[in-house]
C-alpha cells in the first residue's frame, strides 16, 4: 500500500518557519493537491516528501516505512518515488528513450524489459514516434510528457508533481490536466500535486489542502472546499467572493446601512457577509442591498460587473458579480442598482482578522 | 505638413551602427588580422611564389623538433592534471557543504589573476635540487641523501604550468556548474540514482562540453606561455617554442626573424586549431537550461567524508597557493638566499629599492599607462560591441566578435610578433619602441575578458527596461547613457580590471615590444629575475600580488560578490 504519512512535520530555514507542525495522511491512490500561493510552504513540503528537504522536527512515511524521522533518513533515491518537475528536468544529453529508460536502468531492469516497458510508456503519452529525439528538439508539452512519462516508467505508487503544468501555455494545461488524472486513474497512483492554480486544484483532485504560512487552512474535497470553506481566504482562493461587514443578531444580520435578512445560523456579533459573485442578482427596482453599478465588462459567455455599496458613512466596497450574457448592457455606470441573493457565508469578523491579511 | 514627410531616409553606410562595426572591424583587420597573415606569408611566399623551404628548414634543427615536442607534452599533461584538479574541486565547491566553499571558491578564482611567472619564481626557490627550501625540508624529514625534485625537468614545468593554469577550467567548470538546472540532479536521484551515479550519469556528461572548452584553454594556455619556461627552462636547457622564438627575435638578424616567424605560424595554426575544435564541439551542444526556478541549488551532504574532504582541499590550497606566495615575500626580505631566513638575514633593502630605484618606477609607470590606456579603450570597444550583439540585428555584427576572439585565442608571442614585422615601418605605418605598440597588443590579448563580462551583464538586462525609456522619447544613446550603463556599470569596472591586471603585468609581449624608454614593470622584474637580484624581483612581483589582492577585494565589495577577478 502506497499511503503518505506526515507527523508533526516541521521546517525551519533558520529563524524563519516555512511548514509549522503538518499532520496528514495521503490515502492510497487518493490524488491530493496542495494549493496555496507561492511561499505557502507547498514546495517545501513536497521536497520533505521526495527527500529533498530535511524535516526540522517531525516524521514521514511512505506506506509502512519511515522515510524521514529523528533517527532516520531515507535518501531521495531510495524512496521509490515517481516525481515531475517545474523545469521538466530532462536531460539534454540522452533522447527520449533514454530518458524514460533511466529509473529502470538504475534498478538494473534488463535491456529487453526495459525497451518494453519504454515503449509502452511513449505509446501512453502518445511520444511513440519521438524516442529518437533529443530534448531540444521537442515542444514544451511534449517536453513535460517526457518528464511525465519518466516518472511513470518505474512503476512507483507515488507521484509527486511539482507545478507540473505552470509553463504551458493555457490550452495545453488543459488537455494536460485530463491526461494527468487518467494517469492517476490507469496505474492506480497515489499523487501529491503543488500548484498555485485553483482550477488546477479543483479538477483533478480527490482532496485539496489549502495552505498558508506554512500552515493547514482546510483540507477538504473540492466541492465542499467551494461551498464550505472555512475562512474568508480559503474562500477567496478557491473561487471569487466579496466580503461585507454586518452584525449577527438573533434571526437576522443586518447590515450598516439598516438592511437585513433572515439568518438562522449560530454566529452572534461582527461578522464578515461573503458572497460569490454568480449568487449575487442584479436588479433595478428592489433587493437586500442597494448600490451603484461602477464597472460591467462583457466576457462573452457572462458580464462581469462591479457595484459600488456603501458600508459605512464614508466608506463603500466594490461587490463582484457576474450577469449572464449582456443582460446589463442597458444599464450605464453610475445607475443606482439593487443586489439581491439568498446563497451566502457567514465568518466571524474577530477570528478572520488574526487570519486575514 | 504630414508627419511622415519629416523622416529623412540615410543612406544605409551612414547608419551609426555600420559605421561603429566598420570601424571596430577596421581596428581589428589592422593589429590583429593582418600582421597574423603577414606572418604566415612570409613563411609561405618566397621570391619564387609558394614554398616550404622557411617552414622546412626550421625543422631540420633538432633543438625546434625537441622545443615543439616540449611545448605539446608539458601543455598535454598540464591540460590533462589541471582538468583532473578543477572538475572535482568545481563539484566540491559549487555542489556540496564542503567547509569554507565560499572562501575556497574566491581563492581558487583569485589565483587566475596572479602572473603565471611569480609560480615559476616561486618553485624555482622551493624545489631547485641543491637549495631549494621544500627539497631541503624533505630530505630532512625524510632521511633522504639526494633532492626528491627537480624544478629543472619536464615534469617540474608540467607542475608549475598546471599550478598556474588549473584556474582556467576551474573558472569555466564552476561558472557551468552553477548555470546548471539543479532539478536535473534531482530528477537522477529521485529515479534511483545515487549522489555519486547522478555525478556520473548526469552531471558529467552534461558539463562535458565546458570540461572540454576549459580543457582546451588550459592546453593552449600553457602551450602559449613564455614566462614559466624561461624562468625554469631556461637554466634546465629545456626550449619550449614561445622560448625558442624569441631567442631566434633576439637574434635579431634577417634568418632570425624569418626562423622565429616560421616557428610562430606553426604555434598560430596550433591555437587556431585548438579554437576552432572549441567552438565545433561545444558550440553543437548548448546544453544550458535556463530553469524557470529553483536558484538554490541542492547541495550533496558529504556525510563523514566531509572534513578529510576539507582538509584534502586546504592542504591543496596551502602548498598550490599560499606556499609559493610566501616563498616569494619571503625571499624579497631574505638577504643572503644561501642561507635560512631569521633575523640576521633579515633586510627591507629590497623594498626599499622597489620604491626608490628609478628603473623600475619608470617601468611601473609606462606599464600603468599602457594598461591604463588599454583598459579603457577595450571597455570602450567593449560596451559598443555588447550592445551590438545583444541589443541589435546589425548585419555583420558578429564578425568584430570573432576577430575579437582570434585575437585573444593567439598566443602572445605571435601578436608581438606579427605587430613587430607589419608596424615598424614596411607598411607605412611605424609604431615600433612606441607605448602604442604595447596597448596596441595587450588590447588584442586581453580585449576579450572585458567584452564578455559586459556581453553577459547585458544578456541579463530585460530588453524591455531599455525599451521603456524609448517609449518615454529617449533616443538609443540617450537610452544606453540613462539604463544600460547605470545597470550594466559593475561589469564595466570588472572588465576593465580584466583587461587592465593582465597588461600591467604582461611579460610576453612586452619582451617582444620594448625598447629603452618603454620597458615595462613585467620585463623589469623578468631581468632582475634572470641576471641581477631574485630578491628584487620577489619584491616586485608580491608588490603585484598585493595589487592583485586589493583590485580583487574592491572589485568584491564594488560587485557585490558577482564579480571577483
Amino acid at each position: 500500500m502506497s499511503s503518505i504519512s506526515l507527523a508533526h512535520v516541521s521546517k525551519w530555514y533558520g529563524q524563519v518557519c516555512v511548514v509549522e507542525d503538518f499532520n496528514c495522511v495521503f490515502q492510497h491512490q487518493e490524488f491530493v493537491t496542495l494549493l496555496g500561493p507561492s511561499g505557502c510552504g507547498k514546495t517545501t513540503l513536497l521536497r520533505m516528501i521526495a527527500g529533498f528537504e530535511k524535516p526540522s522536527s517531525g516524521s514521514i512515511s511512505i506506506g509502512e516505512r519511515i522515510v524521514s524521522g529523528p533517527k532516520s533518513f531515507v535518501a531521495p533515491e531510495e524512496r521509490g518515488i515517481g516525481m515531475v518537475f517545474q523545469s521538466y528536468a530532462v536531460w539534454p544529453h540522452m533522447n527520449v528513450f533514454e530518458n524514460v529508460s533511466y529509473p529502470l536502468k538504475i534498478r538494473r531492469v534488463e535491456a529487453a524489459a526495459r525497451a518494453k516497458r519504454v515503449e509502452e510508456i511513449l505509446e501512453v503519452m502518445g511520444l511513440a514516434d519521438f524516442g529518437q529525439r533529443m530534448p531540444n528538439e521537442l515542444s514544451g508539452g511534449q517536453q513535460q510528457r517526457v518528464a511525465l512519462g519518466r516518472a511513470l516508467a518505474s512503476s512507483s505508487q507515488v507521484l509527486l508533481l511539482d507545478e507540473p503544468l505552470s509553463n504551458l501555455d493555457a490550452k495545453l494545461r488543459e488537455s494536460m490536466r485530463f491526461e494527468i488524472k487518467e494517469m492517476q486513474k490507469r496505474f492506480g497512483l497515489t499523487v501529491i500535486y503543488v500548484t498555485h492554480d485553483q482550477t488546477e486544484a479543483m479538477a483533478m483532485s480527490d482532496r485539496v489542502i489549502v495552505l498558508k504560512d506554512g500552515r493547514i487552512q482546510q483540507v477538504d474535497s473540492p466541492s465542499t472546499l467551494y461551498r464550505a470553506p472555512a475562512n474568508v481566504f480559503v474562500a477567496g482562493f478557491v473561487g471569487k467572493i466579496s466580503c461585507l461587514p454586518a452584525q449577527a443578531v438573533a434571526g437576522k444580520i443586518v447590515f450598516s446601512g439598516g438592511q437585513s435578512l433572515a439568518y438562522t445560523g449560530e454566529k452572534r456579533g461582527s461578522v464578515l457577509l461573503a458572497i460569490r459573485p454568480e449568487n449575487i442578482r442584479l436588479r433595478l427596482d428592489q433587493g437586500i442591498l442597494p448600490g451603484v453599478l461602477t464597472h460591467a465588462q462583457y466576457l462573452g459567455d457572462i458580464t462581469d460587473v462591479r457595484v459600488a455599496v456603501p458600508v459605512s458613512d464614508s466608506e463603500t466596497t466594490h461587490v463582484r458579480l457576474t450577469a449572464p450574457g449582456r443582460s446589463v448592457d442597458q444599464i450605464a455606470p453610475g445607475t443606482s442598482v439593487w443586489l439581491d441573493f439568498d446563497d451566502y457565508l457567514i465568518f466571524d469578523r474577530e477570528e478572520e482578522a488574526s487570519i486575514t491579511i | 505638413m504630414h508627419p511622415k514627410d519629416c523622416v529623412r531616409v540615410r543612406p544605409a553606410w551612414l547608419d551609426l551602427k555600420s559605421v561603429l562595426i566598420f570601424g571596430i572591424v577596421a581596428f581589428l583587420l589592422l593589429f590583429t588580422v593582418f600582421p597574423m597573415l603577414y606572418l604566415v606569408f612570409r613563411t609561405f611566399v618566397g621570391d619564387a611564389g609558394f614554398t616550404w623551404e622557411a617552414f622546412a628548414r626550421i625543422y631540420t634543427y633538432d633543438l625546434n623538433w625537441t622545443a615543439l615536442s616540449n611545448t605539446l607534452v608539458t601543455a598535454l599533461l598540464a591540460m590533462v592534471f589541471g582538468v583532473l584538479i578543477a572538475f572535482p574541486l568545481a563539484w566540491l565547491v559549487g555542489r556540496t557543504n564542503l567547509y569554507g566553499r565560499r572562501f575556497f571558491r574566491t581563492l581558487f578564482l583569485m589565483t587566475y589573476m596572479v602572473p603565471p611567472y611569480v609560480g615559476a619564481m616561486a618553485w624555482l626557490r622551493l624545489l631547485n635540487p641543491r637549495v631549494g627550501t621544500l627539497n631541503l625540508w624533505l630530505m630532512d624529514v625524510l632521511g633522504l641523501a639526494e633532492a626528491p625534485f627537480n624544478i629543472y625537468s619536464i615534469s617540474g614545468l608540467v607542475w608549475v604550468l598546471t599550478c598556474f593554469y588549473y584556474p582556467y577550467a576551474f573558472i569555466t567548470i564552476s561558472r557551468a556548474m552553477e548555470n546548471m538546472d539543479p532539478s536535473l540532479e534531482e530528477a537522477a536521484r529521485i529515479s534511483g540514482a545515487s549522489p555519486f551515479k547522478t555525478l556520473m550519469t548526469v552531471t558529467l556528461p552534461i558539463m562535458l562540453p565546458s570540461i572540454v572548452a576549459a580543457a582546451l584553454l588550459v592546453f593552449i594556455s600553457a602551450a602559449s606561455c613564455y614566462g614559466i619556461p624561461s624562468i625554469i627552462g631556461a637554466p634546465g636547457q629545456i626550449d619550449t617554442v614561445t622560448t625558442r622564438i624569441i631567442d631566434y627575435v633576439y637574434v635579431g638578424s634577417a634568418e632570425g626573424l624569418s626562423d622565429a616567424t616560421s616557428l610562430a605560424v606553426s604555434l598560430m595554426f596550433l591555437a587556431n586549431l585548438v579554437l576552432w575544435a572549441s567552438t565545433f564541439l561545444c558550440g553543437k551542444k548548448q546544453y544550458f537550461t535556463v530553469s524557470g526556478k529553483s536558484t538554490r541549488p541542492n547541495m550533496v551532504d558529504l556525510g563523514r567524508w566531509r572534513l578529510p574532504l576539507t582538509l584534502l582541499v586546504v592542504l591543496f590550497a596551502v602548498v598550490v597557493i599560499v606556499l609559493p606566495f610566501v616563498t616569494v615575500a619571503l625571499t624579497s626580505i631574505t638577504q643572503n638566499l644561501g642561507k635560512p631566513l631569521g633575523l640576521d638575514n633579515f633586510t627591507g633593502r629590497f623594498w626599499t629599492i622597489l620604491v626608490t630605484r628609478k628603473g623600475i618606477l619608470d617601468t611601473a609607470t609606462n606599464s600603468l599607462i599602457a594598461a591604463s590606456v588599454a583598459a579603457t579603450a577595450g571597455m570602450v570597444i567593449a560596451c559598443v560591441m555588447a550592445w551590438l550583439l545583444t541589443r541589435t540585428r546589425a548585419k555583420g555584427r558578429r564578425i568584430p566578435d570573432f576577430l575579437i576572439t582570434l585575437g585573444s585565442s593567439t598566443p602572445s608571442v605571435v601578436i608581438a610578433l606579427g605587430l613587430i614585422m607589419t608596424m615598424s615601418g614596411r607598411f607605412g605605418i611605424n609604431i615600433y619602441n612606441t607605448l602604442t605598440i604595447m596597448i596596441i597588443a595587450y588590447m588584442v590579448k586581453y580585449q576579450l575578458m572585458g567584452m564578455r563580462t559586459v556581453v553577459s551583464a547585458m544578456t541579463q538586462i530585460h530588453p524591455s527596461l531599455e525599451e521603456a525609456a524609448q517609449i518615454s522619447g529617449a533616443v538609443w544613446t540617450r537610452c544606453f547613457w540613462d539604463v544600460t550603463l547605470p545597470l550594466i556599470a559593475p561589469s564595466v569596472v570588472a572588465g576593465w580590471f580584466l583587461i587592465f591586471m593582465p597588461s600591467f603585468y604582461e611579460l610576453t609581449m612586452s619582451t617582444l615590444l620594448y625598447s629603452v624608454n618603454t620597458k615595462t614593470i613585467g620585463y623589469e622584474l623578468y631581468t632582475y629575475q634572470t641576471y641581477h637580484s631574485q630578491q628584487t624581483a620577489s619584491a616586485i612581483a608580491t608588490a603585484i600580488l598585493l595589487l592583485v589582492i586589493v583590485v580583487n577585494y574592491l572589485l568584491f565589495r564594488l560587485t557585490k560578490g558577482r564579480f571577483s577577478l
